[in-house]
């Protein structure tokens, strides 16, 4: 066995290793696995009815945050 | 006479007592104007589909009586829990009444809804919810009674509190562990091929690439995950003593920095896979040990439960809701059903029951007319009152227990484990071994720099504290889950180690003793009568004797009117029925109403006479639990020594003494003097357990070494204590001490072991014989075997 096999293999499956590892910390820090409820039952209330409401909290969600810099961006210009 | 379900709540009742409501062409059936109220409000608003959701899971008819949401407006609440971020207001808050994940889809739906809701999230397993809104456009009192209407509450939730940075460590400290045990695991199989290596011959450029390798490993691991020790050692030497820490973050420096040298010059072996090891295995006992930490309640949110923030008080005869801190002395408080007095006052108008077991731990009710004092923390049971304020709300009597409190919780004293008091003496004497060699090595013996390094390297390798360093946490988790398993909770496995060092034991009598409430202990039937009369006679009353006494009678819901009940407060209930006269209580409430009483039932707690006869006696006592006395012979038997306190009279207080078999017992005490007794007895050298229930033993426990409570006890006690008794029972305590008995002698042996190892390893790494393999074989197996040691825990019995 030559060195560049060796290379390759060696630090092949490390990074590998490395990306499995980084996928489970960036799981933990963004928190996917504090709510092992809604992990399995959240997929029973994943119907049409829950995405156009999504759609509409969405729509929603965007008017209120113009409403609010606008509000903040009066208040500055003052 | 079929029962049927209720088509908003689940539950089953007879179909007669059911609310019939005809929609459209169904017919449905409510258990109450509540339920009734809304299935109407969600039909209205489309969100019936919750029906198919909540499938066969039953639900909590909407209760009434909540206290004003009002509350959820004032400054005062929003400075406290309420955060702006963006410009919009949120706010943490705790869902009750939630039995299932439909529960959490259809408040996050309605709360969504509202007009001016940014983000409605709801956690499913912990019922915390998180709401972002426009606090322009809506006021947190708005959505409050939104929750309310759909049948559940709400309280609010300190996010900033303590127990979220907690959190956070315990979340870093995984993190660090992840990525050790990563590193850890792949040096693994590297250094295989090293080791092979230096047996049979490895040519040089494999060798160095391996070398590469293990180096980008352990440089991960020794900066990252080791950074835990570096800050340790740091604060160690800040107070100038060494520590476990120390030892490791020098030693795996030490041997980080040796190693690379070692890579560089080709010309010796590398002991990267030490270093990893050492700073995985003792960070997984760190692990453990923050994973078993108790998280610091924030207790004054705990309390703040019990009393309000805010008061309804009488200026000009007009009622406002003032927050506590605004009330001055002399201001007129008005105290409905339900509501617990914060201020000290005495009384103006009114009169009611009072519930002061919190304070005194008297389990009958106080009666209290004009010109009686009110004491801050207790309760209104029944009726409605008003009172003048003596004192403003911080020189209250709550507000005084508060403070002590506070005070207690941050001088309970910190006992170090057996551990890390040791480690202490091993660190210094290995680092001065390891430097001695070297010396020896070098001038005495006329060895290489080289040669003397690598044996002081390889001295301070062997020495690892793996074994040290896991003998206390293991063995705690092991202890934990086995008490668990018997109902008992430790919050904090330092406990274990605690109770089993314990002199003495002060135990509170009600409620911990003592079942808490008034039982039947005799009685005496004198004439045969229905016992729906007494029991249409006792659902009427809220007092404990009347709630105990309707369940030993069968404790069913009468159907029987009964008219014309009044209630005289602490001394007797009497109604109509049917044309009779029905009378109950003390035979001097019966006296006085023209009942001839005989002299033998003239001590009973409860006599119930029809038209002026006598038909039932009943004696009421509040009995010690079954297994108090077994209870209390065996922790004697460990040799602790056990002393009873309590706040009620001495009658009572000796009575359960002499029944119970304890010698030394105090009465008619006050929290503050509770207090006394633990730390009289701490600067006595004992060591002190405290067992106890009500606020009135919140400041005891707080400063006891180890405060346990039952899990009937007030949330109060179940925060602030170290121990937990889930089956409230009073073998649980015997058998926490046992357990922790027999786990602290499993931590000793772990310790033994540890220590006789070194002995064994260290001369020989001083001779010099001492190779990677060897020290990584030999590292992993000391900790093998304490965690080998430490599982035949499960196996004791207890």
């Amino acid at each position: 066995m030559d060195d560049n096999t060796l290379i390759l293999m060696l630090f092949g499956s490390l990074l590998l290793g490395a990306m499995g590892v980084t996928a489970f910390i960036w799981g933990l820090k963004t928190g996917q696995f504090d709510d092992e409820k809604k992990f399995m039952q959240g997929l029973l209330y994943d119907g049409e009815d829950e995405l156009r409401e999504a759609a509409a909290k969405e729509k929603r969600v965007e008017e209120a945050k113009k409403t609010v810099s606008a509000d903040s961006g009066e208040q500055v210009g003052k | 006479m079929s029962k049927i379900h209720c088509s908003h709540c689940g539950l089953e009742f007879e179909e007669t007592a059911m609310i019939a409501d005809n929609i459209g062409n169904e017919k449905l059936f409510f258990c109450c104007k509540g339920c009734q109220g809304v299935y109407h409000l969600l039909k209205d608003e489309g969100l019936d589909s919750f029906y198919d959701k909540r499938a066969n899971y039953t639900l909590e008819p909407p209760k009434e009586g909540y206290s004003e949401s009002s509350r959820f407006d004032l400054d005062s609440f929003v400075s406290k829990y309420v955060t702006k971020k963006d410009g919009f207001s949120e706010v943490s808050l705790i869902i009750e009444g939630i039995h299932c994940s439909a529960c959490v889809w259809l408040n996050e739906r309605v709360i969504s809804r509202l007009e001016g809701v940014i983000e409605a999230n709801i956690n499913f397993t912990n019922n915390k919810a998180k709401i972002v809104w426009d606090g322009n456009r809506l006021k947190l009192s708005t959505i409050i009674d939104k929750i309310r209407s759909i049948g559940y509450n709400a309280y609010p939730y300190d996010a900033k509190s303590q127990e979220e940075l907690a959190n956070k460590e315990r979340k870093s400290g995984y993190l660090k562990l992840i990525v050790g045990i990563f590193a850890t695991m792949n040096i693994m199989w590297i250094a295989l091929a090293l080791y092979l290596g230096y047996f049979i011959g490895i040519e040089k450029s494999h060798e160095n690439i391996l070398h590469l390798a293990e180096w980008m490993l352990a440089t991960v691991t020794l900066f990252y995950s080791g950074s835990t020790f570096y800050k340790g050692a740091y604060y160690a030497a800040k107070n100038r003593s060494v520590s476990m820490d120390t030892l490791v973050a020098t030693g795996a420096s030490l041997v980080y920095a040796y190693s690379v040298y070692a890579a560089m010059t080709s010309k010796n072996e590398v002991y990267f896979d030490s270093v990893t090891m050492i700073i995985t295995f003792v960070l997984a006992g760190k692990f453990l040990e923050t994973m078993s930490k108790k998280q610091a309640v924030d207790i004054l949110d705990k309390l703040g439960s019990h009393i309000p923030t805010e008061a309804m008080v009488i200026r000009d005869n007009e009622k406002i809701l003032l927050p506590l801190d605004s009330i001055a002395i002399g201001d007129i408080i008005e105290l409905k059903s339900g509501d617990h007095g914060a201020i000290d006052g005495i009384v103006v108008s009114g009169e009611a029951d009072f519930d002061e077991s919190s304070i005194t731990g008297e389990s009958e009710p106080i009666a209290k007319t004009p010109g009686d004092i009110i004491l801050s923390g207790s309760a209104i049971l029944n009726g409605v009152v008003r009172y003048k304020t003596t004192k403003d709300f911080s020189n209250s009597n709550f507000s005084i227990i508060l403070r002590l409190l506070e005070d207690s919780l941050s001088k309970k004293p910190n006992i170090e484990n057996m551990a890390n008091s040791l480690s202490r003496y091993f660190s210094v004497t290995i680092l001065a071994l390891a430097f001695i060699t070297f010396m020896a090595h070098f001038f005495i013996l006329g060895k290489t720099f080289e040669s003397s390094l690598i044996i002081s390297v390889s001295v301070i390798v062997i020495a690892c504290p793996c074994a040290l360093a896991l003998a206390t946490p293991i063995a705690s988790v092991v202890g934990v889950a086995v008490a668990a398993r018997k109902g008992i909770i430790f919050k904090a496995s330092s406990a274990i180690e605690k109770l089993a060092k314990a002199s003495i034991l002060f135990v509170d009598k009600t409620g911990t003793l003592t079942e808490g409430r008034p039982q039947v202990v005799r009685q005496v039937a004198v004439k045969e009568y229905d016992k729906a009369l007494l029991i249409a006679l006792l659902s009427s009353s809220k007092h404990p004797v009347a709630k105990s006494l309707h369940e030993y009678v069968g404790g069913k819901e009468s159907n029987i009117v009964a008219v014309n009940i009044k209630e005289l407060k602490s001394r007797g209930i009497e109604a109509e029925i049917g044309g009779k006269l029905l009378v109950g209580g003390n035979s001097a409430f019966l006296i006085e109403k023209g009942i001839s009483v005989s002299n033998d039932f003239e001590s009973a707690s409860f006599l119930f006479a029809i038209d002026k006869e006598v038909c039932d006696v009943y004696w009421l006592k509040d009995k010690p639990r079954g297994d108090a006395k077994s209870a209390i012979q065996n922790i004697k038997a460990l040799g602790i020594e056990v002393v009873m306190l309590t706040g009620d009279n001495a009658a009572n207080a000796r009575e359960v003494a002499q029944e119970l078999g304890i010698v030394n017992y105090f009465y008619s005490l006050k929290p503050e003097e509770k207090l006394n007794f633990i730390t009289t007895a701490q600067s006595a050298g004992k060591l002190v357990v405290m067992v106890g229930d009500g606020i009135n033993d919140t400041v005891a426990l707080a400063r006891a070494d180890v405060s346990v409570s039952l899990s009937s006890a007030s949330d109060v006690s179940v925060a602030t204590a170290d121990v937990v008794l889930l089956n409230s029972n009073m073998t649980g305590l015997a058998d926490s001490f046992i357990i922790g008995k027999n786990t602290y002698n499993v931590i000793k042996q772990n310790i033994l072991f540890s220590l006789i190892y070194n002995l064994i390893t260290v001369p020989i790494a001083v001779m010099g014989f001492i190779i990677p393999p060897v020290a990584a074989v030999s590292m992993s197996f000391s900790s093998i075997i304490v965690v080998l040691n430490s599982v035949r825990l499960k196996g004791k019995k207890v």
